[in-house]
């Protein structure tokens, strides 16, 4: 339902973006600060005017539409809550500004608090709040006139990591439960990973992917949005076979390796593998075809990163799950073989 | 503990000398003050310095002067008067200079509101009086009181504008994009959103233009017309006739008219956060 094409600022903060978002999607934009994606969010909400291109809504151009004139509402980065009002008449002033009774606005009001678990809070100054109850704050009075969008500009980025996690699920739990097309801006992949439908992943004002969490993570489409979207290996190598949408790649450091091949890619020549930490495996013969090096070891918890560097200076990261009766990491200093089981590279587009 | 408070930051408060400079600065600030008021009490029938013992009797002599009120009132509405001009169109020049798109010459008008400040009032005046003249001559209309407040109006702009500008520009614009996002037209924005946060800015500023405007006399004196006697002419009048401690007592009263419309400018500024 929303059509967004297009636009550029002068100096291309923009540049020719394309993006189809759906009815009641939670569709995030994804990259790092300066891609354009608060830009992109700014045109949707009508604060600034497309160079060229126009955004479409329910099929409809809103180019001539004021930012008092779309229903859309925005969940601004530092809240922009007003100061000067209670959170009830923050929440209100939406449907005020619309012209509502207050006898219609009362129930809603009632009823966004209890959405955003503030129950009589009503009539607390927005001063007196802390941070994450301001956020929500924020997020009820987006919500209060049932707005078609809600933009969310990097809404999470000022909370602490335990509150910014419960937020997370939180604003997942509201998306379902009003229904309303969420668009997300933010520059945190884990943001974007756990909560999206899809994701578009943006740099210099282009839009690179577009998929779910798992096409983006196990498909990305080139180099940027790899090493963007978690940790990741960049191994080179060259294609010696190319069999349909497999290729065999040997690796600088003399290794073959089975890789996925992503259609588009020309069939020979220099290239780049990727493997996620996750998937290698350290080996415990030291005649495999891989060999590396241990460097660094650090325990995460659930996990254990192991800092290596292969034959060819390279360096790789394998993630190994901790279990209680699962082997030790390897020490510091040691070699040891790596294998990479077939499936998991993928061929890369640079 | 106290040492590390020492080495934390070098505490202007400690060094030695400073009680005695401060009590120096409020002394020089404040003494004369106090001077005026307490020989405002003095039962001499003249300015001398000879305390003659106390008497209130100076007040029931300004309270029954019918030229002291009369001036104090002409005095009070053409401060009401310029206040609100000034007000209104410096809170009109603040929003233009600090809200929307940068425009062409935005610096300029900023230069151009806020120069007559450091232009020297005796200057202000007669360019006022040159003015006032031609107008008459060339129109043949007498604007009487309203030259006074006309006057007042443009030298006070200066003074609300200040104070109203530097709130807005305290204020985070994103609360504008945030009520046209909930629908708000820019009136409306300005209404519920901008004016309500400007207030105190706004009473500042009024505050400040309406004591420059109250107790104003260069420019007053060389304005007004016959009969136009405010507070500060009058007083200046009266110097020149007789010297009585009647003459502490009208201070007073004007350093007194002039406190309350501090103080009220601070309740206002405050009340909302309370």
């Amino acid at each position: 339902m929303l059509n967004v094409k297009k636009e550029f600022g002068h100096f291309q903060a923009v540049d020719h973006v394309t993006l189809n978002i759906e009815p009641n999607e939670f569709f995030t934009l994804l990259g790092p600060s300066g891609c354009g994606k608060t830009t992109l969010l700014r045109m949707m909400a009508g604060f600034e005017t497309p160079t060229s291109g126009e955004i479409l809504l329910d099929k409809r151009s809103i180019a001539g539409l004021l930012p008092n004139g779309r229903p859309i509402n925005t969940v601004f980065q530092n809240y922009a809550l007003f100061p000067h009002m209670t959170v009830a008449e923050n929440i209100g002033f939406g449907l005020k500004m619309l012209g509502r009774r207050r006898n219609e606005i009362v129930p809603v009001v009632e009823e966004m608090l209890r959405l955003v678990r503030l129950e009589g809070a009503g009539e607390r100054p927005v001063t007196k709040l802390s941070g994450g109850q301001q956020q929500r704050v924020a997020l009820a009075r987006a919500l209060a006139p049932r707005p078609k969008v809600l933009l969310l500009d990097e809404p999470l980025s000022a909370l602490d990591l335990k509150l910014r996690q419960s937020m997370q699920i939180e604003l997942k739990r509201l998306q379902a439960e009003t229904g309303i097309t969420f668009v997300f801006v933010t520059h945190d992949q884990e943001e974007a990973l756990t909560m999206s439908d899809r994701i578009a992943v943006m740099s210099k004002g282009r839009v690179l992917q577009v998929g779910s969490a798992r096409d983006i993570y196990e498909h990305p489409a080139d180099r940027f949005v790899a090493g963007f979207i978690g940790e990741t290996n960049f191994l080179e190598g060259t294609i010696v076979e190319a069999k349909g949408r497999v290729a065999r790649v040997r690796l600088k450091s003399g290794a073959d390796v089975a890789a996925a091949m992503p259609e588009g890619l020309p069939t020979s020549g220099d290239v780049t593998i990727v493997v996620r930490p996750e998937h290698l495996q350290i080996a415990a013969d030291k005649d495999a075809a891989l060999c590396a090096t241990v460097e660094t070891v650090v325990y995460f918890g659930t996990d254990t990163h192991v800092h290596l560097r292969l034959k060819d200076g390279s360096p790789v990261i394998v993630r190994q799950q901790n279990r209680r009766d699962g082997t030790a990491p390897p020490d510091v200093g040691t070699e040891v073989g790596l294998s990479i089981p077939d499936g998991v590279a993928q061929v890369l587009k640079d | 503990m106290a040492d590390v408070a020492a080495i934390r930051s070098p505490d202007i408060k400690k060094q030695s000398g400073f009680a005695f400079i401060a009590g120096s600065c409020i002394a020089v600030l404040y003494l004369p003050m106090l001077v005026v008021i307490a020989y405002s009490f003095n039962s001499a029938n003249n300015l001398g310095a000879k305390w003659h013992g106390f008497t209130s009797n100076w007040y029931n002599v300004v309270l029954a002067n019918t030229e002291f009120y009369d001036s104090t009132i002409l005095s009070l509405i053409v401060a009401a008067a310029a206040t609100l001009i000034s007000t209104v169109l410096a809170t009109a020049a603040a929003l233009g200079t600090t809200r929307g798109r940068p425009w062409r010459g935005q610096g300029s008008a900023y230069l151009a509101i806020t120069t007559p400040l450091v232009v020297p009032e005796i200057v202000t005046g007669i360019s006022l009086l040159s003015l006032f003249a031609f107008l008459s001559t060339v129109t043949g209309i007498d604007l009487g009181i309203w030259k006074l407040i006309l006057a007042h109006s443009a030298f006070c702009i200066p003074f609300a504008y200040l104070p109203i500008r530097a709130r807005l520009e305290g204020m985070d614009t994103t609360l504008d994009n945030a009520a046209a996002d909930l629908y708000a037209t820019p009136w409306k924005t300005f209404r519920y959103v901008t004016m309500p946060l400007l207030v105190p800015g706004i009473s500042s500023g009024a505050a400040l233009a309406f004591i420059v405007s109250f107790d104003d006399f260069t420019i007053t004196q060389l304005i007004a017309g016959p009969g136009e006697t405010t507070l500060p002419l009058y007083i200046w009048g009266r110097i020149r006739r007789t010297l009585t401690p009647e003459l502490n007592a009208m201070c007073t009263l004007l350093l007194l008219i002039s406190l309350a419309f501090i103080v009220l400018s601070f309740i206002l500024s405050h009340r909302r956060r309370a």
